[in-house]
């Protein structure tokens, strides 16, 4: 028979033959049901990405008028000349307001608002000119008062009977001009466009990435690349992979994430959110027995960080901070590269870690800022696959991101 | 819900798309018993078991990428080919297979009518008897159809070692069909 007759028959014999197969469907449903989860975590995580780029890009397009100084003590003068009408008679004095004003107008450095509001205020008081008495409103030149805790109110601008009267001829100790306005006037937060207290007191949200001494060889090296992470002892349980002694790399992890912040008390906040950590590894490898030198190993990890932190020093553009927490990851995937070859396996259990540092934080403009925030992070032995995190439990991590007050 | 029976191939499918359970469970009860066979000829009874779980959670995985070119049946055999080829490599068996200067049949079995006495499910308990480099090449150019620069590339292996490894197992599987078929003489 020929070599050729002699396939073609056995395809034939083998054409379509059945064999009652074992019942693996027990199996197979378990595997879908895993898989669905995944696929629910991959979405959640891609939407959790989405939700805060989305929320970041809205953030800095969609802000609104911008409360910053320039723009909002205009706004606050403009209200407190506006109640000035001549046929709205008051207990002080008209010729007040114009200079007042003009003072104002110098205080802010926005000449050209202040000056309309100035000009505004004077013809308002020209036309009341012929009444030498007339009074402006109980109001007419109250700072914006946003709260009872203000130090001036409307009567004590204007009123000789309140606590800080304006310069009169009445009133010898005060050395000012008639009319003249000084910051003592003003509320005590005027020209700060949010008190330091509201840092604290505002939500915030974070993308941040994390940049994490990496162990090559026996040496400590630091690569500029957003954060992953690693640990020693593999999945001990049931894997058909086994390290083999040599010299593992470690490759610069990548993180990212996303936290949220809420305020405690005055200087204390808790932070939480999700971050996504990528591991490589390279090391001498056995699989099912077989070494395989220089192999590659990948992790990816879903977690989950807590924070609390105290603000010690906090300014209206600067903020530094102690900070204290922990976080639980859980790896998401494993691939293991040798050859050409790739195989999967599931890694069990969670990743706990602690860490303290400190952390300041820039905001450069009122609703977005830049910290940095170095700590030293101690990852747990819980059985997780050799990665950095294993090899040097202890490590100096350096985190960096974006925050935005929502 | 849609009783077994009236499921049609392309309803079976298209349940599987969605993520039907139900479905899911019909496809898998109507194609087991064929791709088990599969599963044998390459790995033998003991580790087909494993793939054939592994091999039907690919399909429900990739089942959105068939278009319908060519029959279901045949793109299922693939995928559950390709599972067993990495399990094959996974555990390495394939690692030490030296090169085998093609040797003489073993004697052929020179008629038709001995394979006819000898039935499939015994020829393919003769196959996964074979070693499992000398199995996974000849599976794939006898029974897959594939050349032997496919047969090369899949295994990891130069054409020259492929031609030895699937001379070598049809003068083995001869060897072993004649001997069976002696033994019901």
């Amino acid at each position: 028979m020929e070599r050729n007759e002699f396939d073609k028959l056995l395809r034939d014999r083998l054409e379509g033959v059945s064999l009652p197969a074992p019942d693996v469907w027990e199996g197979i449903s378990a595997g879908l049901a895993r898989r669905h989860r995944r696929v629910i975590l991959r979405r959640f995580a891609t939407g959790a990405v989405a939700a805060a780029a989305g929320l970041a890009a809205a953030l800095l397009v969609f802000r609104g008028p911008q409360p910053g100084r320039q723009a909002e003590a205009p706004v606050r003068f403009a209200h407190a000349v506006q109640p000035v009408a001549p046929q709205e008679p008051s207990a002080a004095p008209v010729r007040d307001i114009a200079p007042i004003a003009e003072q104002i107008a110098a205080f802010t450095k926005n000449q050209v608002t202040a000056q309309a509001t100035a000009q505004k205020a004077a013809e308002s008081a020209a036309a009341g000119t012929e009444k030498a008495d007339a009074t402006v409103p109980a109001d007419a030149v109250s700072p914006v008062t946003d709260s009872p805790a203000d130090s001036t109110t409307p009567a004590e601008v204007t009123s000789p009977a309140g606590t800080q009267p304006v310069a009169t001829p009445d009133n010898p100790a005060d050395t000012r001009e008639p009319g003249q306005l000084t910051q003592n006037d003003l509320p005590a937060d005027f020209w700060r466009e949010d008190s330091p207290d509201s840092r604290t007191h505002t939500s915030q949200i974070s993308i941040l990435s994390n940049l994490t001494t990496v162990a090559s060889d026996d040496d400590l090296i630091y690569k500029a690349a957003p954060m992953h992470s690693s640990s020693q002892t593999g999945n001990r349980a049931a894997s058909a992979v086994e390290p083999v002694s040599g010299s593992p790399k470690f490759f610069s992890p990548l993180s990212l994430g996303l936290q949220l912040t809420l305020p405690l008390t005055d200087r204390f906040s808790v932070s939480s959110g999700l971050t996504y950590t990528y591991l490589v590894s390279q090391y001498d490898m056995l699989v099912d027995k077989v070494r395989y030198d220089g192999a590659y190993n990948q992790l990816h990890y879903l977690g989950i960080p807590v924070s609390f932190s105290w603000h010690f020093v906090q300014t209206p553009s600067f903020g530094f901070y102690a900070s204290a927490g922990g976080a639980v990851e859980k790896c998401i995937a494993q691939r293991y590269v040798f050859a050409s070859n790739t195989l999967r396996e599931k890694v069990g259990g969670l990743q706990w870690s602690a860490r303290a540092g400190l952390g300041a934080e820039y905001w450069f403009v009122p609703r977005m800022g830049l910290y940095f925030d170095p700590s030293l992070v101690y990852y747990f032995d819980n059985s997780q696959p050799l990665s950095i995190r294993t090899q040097q439990p202890l490590q100096a991590r350096f985190e960096v991101g974006l925050r935005f007050k929502l | 819900m849609k009783e077994t029976a009236t499921y049609t191939e392309a309803e079976l499918i298209a349940g599987c798309v969605r993520g039907d359970r139900n479905a899911q469970r019909q496809l898998y009860e109507r194609y087991a018993s064929l791709m088990y066979p599969v599963c044998v000829r390459y790995l033998g009874r003991e580790d087909a078991k494993d793939v054939l779980q592994d091999g039907f959670l690919t399909v429900f995985d990739k089942i959105g990428t068939y278009k319908g070119e060519g029959s279901f049946e045949g793109w299922m055999r693939k995928i559950f080919v390709n599972a067993c080829l990495m399990r094959i490599r996974k555990s390495d068996a394939l690692r030490f297979t030296e090169d085998i200067v093609e040797s003489p049949e073993l004697g052929g079995v020179e008629e038709y009518g001995v394979l006819e006495q000898i039935g499939s499910r015994e020829i393919l308990d003769l196959i996964a008897q074979l070693p499992t480099g000398l199995r996974s090449a000849f599976n794939l150019f006898a029974l897959e159809g594939c050349s032997h620069a496919e047969v090369a590339k899949a295994l990891g292996m130069t054409e020259q070692s492929s031609r030895s490894q699937v001379s070598r197992a049809r003068s083995l599987l001869q060897k072993k069909i004649k001997e069976l078929y002696n033994g019901k003489k």
